[in-house]
């Protein structure tokens, strides 16, 4: 099928290669190869890279709100609870004392707790690249199928022994009415535009469906993003107000 | 005489011998199909011997039943969507601003409680945060107060070395 012009190709590096495919019928049909860029399918698996990635987006989202409060914040407690001397009872001040029950809380947890860091620029970069190229994606042509109805795509993921779950990824984000009404209704078929394609749902799904367009249009970001001359400007440190 | 006696046992032996059987005690075998010895008959254990097994009689604790979680709920199957947006997206477009389950002024913050605070009371100070909860906004300032003083004089920083 498809003769693809590679830019910034390596020097001794050949372009890899995978079948297009089609979803209109349940049976494989093959319609031809595609050339992939080696810098963006064919990158050393390196996975210390894929699991700092996974954890940066597992935790940089993450914000806790448990909260204790402490003697200050609770509602009374100013009066001596008893006189200093005379009784034959230990010394008071409080009754929200954290010796007390009901009072305070010293070293509780306080909220909001934030868990945030941005990974720098070039590792998710290299995040991205290294899971296209361990997951081995299934290029198809279009999202086209006949039906509705889920039992099809069901079918047709099993023939190709795609496995169970699948990602769906297309450049634009309103995808065709039959494939987005089958997988409304199987939780683990997703759809997702290129934009938000993301290492931790790569990893989450068995199989990664990519059509052509959407190929093309995540080889031209990184390839852009991998070669770009002020790539300075992205190395810089995240401050908080600077989106 | 004795001769003669000789003679007339031998030929009593050869006419008539009976078959005698040696008595052998078997003293291991006897005890082993005798069973077990019983000792201390009648008294009765109160502790169980056998090991992690506490509640063996009595109603069982409590556990409730196991339910496995849908984990391709709607947020568990696309959870970390996005997150590569400035790569694949619109390059100006932060990911932290696709953040929306966060509050506005937590977006990409990060600091220990004392800077998250500062940066709470910063931003919720100028609107209408103080008068509608007024008490959560004495404790917010309460809190600063004391985190304050507790970082900057609560320290060794006025100790001097003595060598």
């Amino acid at each position: 099928m498809t003769q693809r012009n590679l830019e910034f190709l390596p020097k001794f590096e050949k372009p890899r290669q995978a079948w297009v495919e089609n979803l209109d019928t349940v049976e494989e049909k093959k319609l031809g190869l595609i050339d992939l860029h080696p810098n963006v399918f064919g990158v050393m698996p390196r996975l210390d890279i894929i699991y700092e990635n996974m954890l940066w987006q597992q935790k940089y989202r993450r914000v806790e709100y448990h909260s204790l409060r402490t003697r200050a914040e609770m509602p009374g407690g100013g009066r001596k609870p008893w006189p200093q001397k005379g009784q034959g009872r230990a010394r008071h001040g409080s009754i929200r004392s954290p010796l007390f029950k009901g009072g305070g809380v010293a070293h509780g947890p306080r909220n909001p707790t934030t868990y945030f860091y941005m990974l720098p620029f070039y590792k998710r970069l290299l995040g991205l690249t290294t899971t296209l190229s361990v997951k081995l994606a299934q290029v198809v042509d279009l999202l086209e199928i006949p039906t509705e109805g889920p039992k099809y795509l069901e079918d047709l993921v099993s023939e190709r022994c795609w496995g169970v779950s699948v990602l769906f990824v297309d450049s634009v984000d309103i995808m065709p009415r039959n494939i987005t009404a089958a997988t409304c209704e199987i939780g683990h078929m997703n759809m997702m535009p290129v934009y938000g394609l993301n290492v931790y749902s790569m990893l989450k799904h068995e199989a990664l469906v990519l059509t052509v367009s959407a190929v093309e249009e995540i080889e031209r970001k990184i390839i852009y993003n991998l070669n770009r001359t002020d790539a300075k400007k992205k190395e810089q440190r995240f401050l908080v107000n600077q989106v | 005489m004795s001769w003669c006696l000789r003679q007339v046992s031998q030929c009593v032996q050869k006419l008539w011998a009976p078959q005698s059987q040696q008595v052998r005690y078997r003293y291991h075998k006897d005890k082993l199909e005798k069973g077990k010895l019983i000792r201390r008959f009648g008294y009765e254990e109160s502790l169980l011997q056998r090991g992690l097994l506490p509640h063996v009689d009595g109603k069982k604790l409590p556990i409730p039943i196991y339910e496995p979680k849908n984990s391709w709920t709607e947020s568990k199957a696309l959870f970390g969507q996005n997150d590569y947006i400035d790569i694949l997206g619109n390059e100006n477009l932060h990911p932290t601003r696709t953040h929306y389950q966060i509050a506005s002024w937590l977006r990409g913050v990060k600091g220990n409680e004392l800077q998250v605070l500062i940066r709470k009371k910063k931003v919720l100070g100028k609107g209408i945060f103080p008068y509608s909860n007024p008490i959560k906004w004495r404790n917010i300032n309460k809190r600063v107060k004391y985190l304050y003083k507790f970082m900057n004089y609560k320290t060794n920083q006025f100790v001097v070395n003595k060598e």
